[in-house]
């Protein structure tokens, strides 16, 4: 493997403890770490290649801290970004309003990235309705209104956590085939036998 | 003849070091096989052959602190006595049951604790911080809110003599030390139960002053207590406390923070040449020092020609990977200020594990911000070298073994030894034997080390030589312009034995340097 190739750039956005490097943990690692809490260090990066249809994708997820002690960085890290999951807890209305902040910026800042509303910890509400403190059709009305995506996850269950990057990679597809030119070559059958189908997610 | 003993130690390695760069230098000449004692800087076991790593003038503030502390013994007068009453009863000490009970139970910072409760009273060493306008910004034991009434009895007091143009500087009463250190725009205060030096609680203080500004730097500090005197520095500091947290564990624990030096993972010199010159190679315009750690020891530390890193900066760092998990998840990339190397600005360190079980983790420091990728191009050229010259397998080997046992040295009465060369600032030191095994142990006897080094570098009466017959060891001190060694026996030993030790013991290290030390250090 020589350098590294990266077609999407996510970021991670939201208050710290939100849950933001477990939703990276449980998508990338498949597990989740119980233990005591520790808020990310400045940023941590980590590529990952999905299978889009017949493409493969590189998401290169940078997952910040979300303490005010980086806040004057924060642009460093979602600069240039195709798609920013803002997450904010479910069982925490405060994250809620800091989660609508960064909308702000990213709105202000960066007009190309999506993005992802992502109410996260989910499992804790299965087990206690009173817990959740921020209506589902809430979140989706905002959602709308900035013309977000809206999901719920858990990465204690991995509920939706697949399907909410499956949707970060389909979505850059669908908006890279807008930007091809409309006339794309012809199918030359000559070329057929040498055209193998590679996928560089096999070599993984 | 002198080369000796180096040549038949390289010929064993399994590779050819043909490749390698081979350190000719006429000082090797000068390094006798059989250190005395009285042997010159530069030239004792462990001193680094071309140049050293590590910052050696002493800078400005290393100076200014030691006018501070003359300035102190002056000052140091009983006039503050009747504050002094009230802060002795905060701590007070409490019957020794107690005390071991809550010390067990309270490994783990306890936040919540009731700071009117015997045991918050009860903790060995408490450790404040606090804004100029008395604001508290962090606490070792309890809330900050919860000392808000104590911190300003401290406030207090510190205003109170500056005005006088007479400041602070430590209260001492009977089983209890109170040293205050002024570092605008913070103040820091120590509390101590044992009978620590001034000298020694001063350095810890400083310690966790660098440690906060490594967070923020000092320049971010000041712009904001000159624009809000009364700012809440804990909105900035959120989630980092686990770090002042574990720098003071590593402060009673570290020998490396006493001795101001830092210990190597034993390795072959070839095997450490090959990781060195990869390191080396793989360099980029923004790298100024590229580290490789494996817990706390250092395995090879690259620097950018004419850019030195002060050992201060160096154990924050080690306190910031070895305390902190979320760099086990990818590749952190993080601003950190070197507090002795500039306190004015951010480098950005790109921090990662060279694999995701392994303990040996690569810091490559860079002045640029949006360099990562190329930082992380350098960590995987790093890792192809080091492959292809198989001293990877090597590396992994030396992991297995990652300290030595005092028996290897030969001296049956010795248990322990801790031994600084002064040129390099590296350290070396066994194991903890049998007897050491306990938590409680080894801090006693870190306790009985940290003595040692109050004597021996006394500001105005340093001592050269220490000998201290004790109930359950006997310790032995001795510095010369070159080294600094401290040695631990068994209490049946006698003091003409711990002295033959000494010469026995260096010439085993001067045996030993090539794989305990980082004799040729690189630049790019
Ligand atoms: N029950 C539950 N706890 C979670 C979930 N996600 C995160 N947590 C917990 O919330 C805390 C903060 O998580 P973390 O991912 O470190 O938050 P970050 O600061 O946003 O990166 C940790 O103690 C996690 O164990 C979840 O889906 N369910
Ligand atoms: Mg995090």
């Amino acid at each position: 493997m020589s350098g590294m190739r990266v077609d999407v750039k996510v970021v991670m956005l939201g208050k710290e403890s939100v849950g933001k490097t477990s939703l990276v943990e449980r998508y990338v690692h498949h597990r989740f770490l119980v233990g005591p809490y520790q808020n990310t260090i400045g940023a941590a990066f980590v590529a990952k290649q999905i299978q889009v249809g017949e493409k493969c994708i590189t998401l290169g997820i940078w997952d910040t801290a979300g303490s005010e002690r980086y806040e004057a960085m924060s642009r460093m890290y979602y600069r240039g970004a195709r798609a920013a999951v803002v997450c904010y807890d479910l069982t925490d209305k405060r994250s809620f309003e800091r989660a609508s902040f960064w909308v702000k910026e990213l709105k202000t800042n960066e007009e190309l990235c999506q993005i992802y509303l992502c109410g996260t910890k989910k499992d804790l509400i299965a087990n206690d309705r009173h817990l959740r403190q921020i209506d589902y059709h809430d979140a989706q009305d905002f959602a709308e209104e900035i013309g977000a995506q809206h999901f719920e996850t858990s990465s204690k269950t991995g509920n939706n956590i697949d399907e909410l990057f499956q949707k970060i990679g389909e979505d850059y597809m669908s908006s890279e085939m807008e930007l091809m030119p409309a006339e794309e070559p012809g199918v030359d059958l000559n070329q057929k036998k040498n055209s193998y189908f590679y996928s560089c997610c096999l070599s993984n | 003849m002198m080369d000796g003993g180096a040549h038949t130690h390289r010929a064993t390695a399994a590779w050819d070091s043909s490749s390698l760069p081979v350190p000719v230098d006429h000082l090797r000449s000068m390094r006798a096989e059989s250190p005395t004692p009285g042997l010159v800087e530069g030239t004792e076991p462990g001193a680094g052959q071309r140049s050293t790593m590590f910052i050696h003038a002493q800078s400005f503030e290393d100076l200014t602190a030691e006018a501070e502390e003359e300035a102190l013994r002056a000052a140091d007068t009983a006039g503050e006595e009747c504050a002094a009453e009230e802060l002795k009863a905060l701590i007070e000490e409490k019957n020794i049951q107690e005390q071991h009970k809550n010390h067990l139970s309270t490994e783990a910072r306890t936040r919540e604790e009731d700071v009117s409760s015997d045991a918050w009273r009860s903790h060995k060493k408490h450790v404040f911080v606090l804004s100029e306008a008395g604001k508290p910004i962090y606490t070792r034991y309890g809330t900050e809110e919860a000392l808000s009434s104590t911190m300003g009895v401290m406030m207090a007091l510190v205003s109170f003599v500056e005005a006088e143009k007479n400041i602070i500087r430590s209260i001492h009463t009977d089983g209890c030390k109170v040293v205050f250190l002024t570092r605008s725009p913070l103040v820091l205060v120590g509390m101590s139960q044992c009978c620590r030096s001034d000298k020694e609680l001063l350095r810890e203080l400083n310690y966790i002053y660098y440690q906060i500004v490594s967070l923020l730097t000092l320049t971010q500090l000041n712009h904001i207590f000159q624009h809000k005197q009364n700012y809440d520095l804990r909105r900035l500091l959120a989630g980092s406390e686990y770090l002042t947290d574990s720098l003071l564990q590593r402060l009673d624990r570290d020998p490396g923070l006493l001795l101001s030096a830092v210990t190597c993972l034993p390795l072959s010199s070839n095997a450490r040449d090959v990781v060195s010159s990869s390191l080396q190679a793989a360099k980029s315009k923004s790298l100024v020092f590229s580290i490789l750690l494996a817990g706390n020891q250092l395995v090879a530390l690259v620097r950018k020609k004419d850019q030195f890193l002060h050992h201060i900066d160096l154990h924050l760092v080690f306190n910031l990977v070895c305390s902190s998990s979320s760099f086990r998840e990818g590749e952190g990339w993080t601003p950190i200020c070197l507090p002795k190397f500039n306190t004015a600005g951010f480098f950005h360190a790109h921090i990662s594990y060279l694999e995701p079980a392994s303990e040996l983790c690569l810091i490559l420091v860079s002045t640029d911000r949006e360099d990562f990728f190329n930082m992380s191009d350098c960590k995987r050229r790093f890792l192809e070298r080091l492959s292809v010259r198989s001293a990877y397998q090597a590396l992994k080997e030396a992991l297995k073994c990652p300290s030595y046992s005092v028996d290897q040295v030969g001296i049956p009465e010795l248990r322990h030894f801790l031994y600084k060369s002064k040129s390099s600032r590296l350290y070396t030191s066994p194991e903890f034997p049998e007897v050491y095994q306990s938590y409680e142990e080894q801090e006693r006897l870190m306790v009985l080390y940290q003595d040692l080094h109050s004597c021996v570098t006394h500001p105005t009466r340093p001592l050269h030589s220490f000998y201290r017959c004790g109930e359950t060891e006997n310790l032995l001190a001795r510095v010369t312009s070159g080294f600094e060694l401290y040695l631990c026996f068994t209490p049946l030993s006698t003091k003409a034995m711990a002295v033959s030790a000494v010469t026995k013991l260096l010439k085993w290290i001067r045996k030993e340097e090539d794989r305990l030390f980082i004799l040729s250090p690189l630049t790019y």
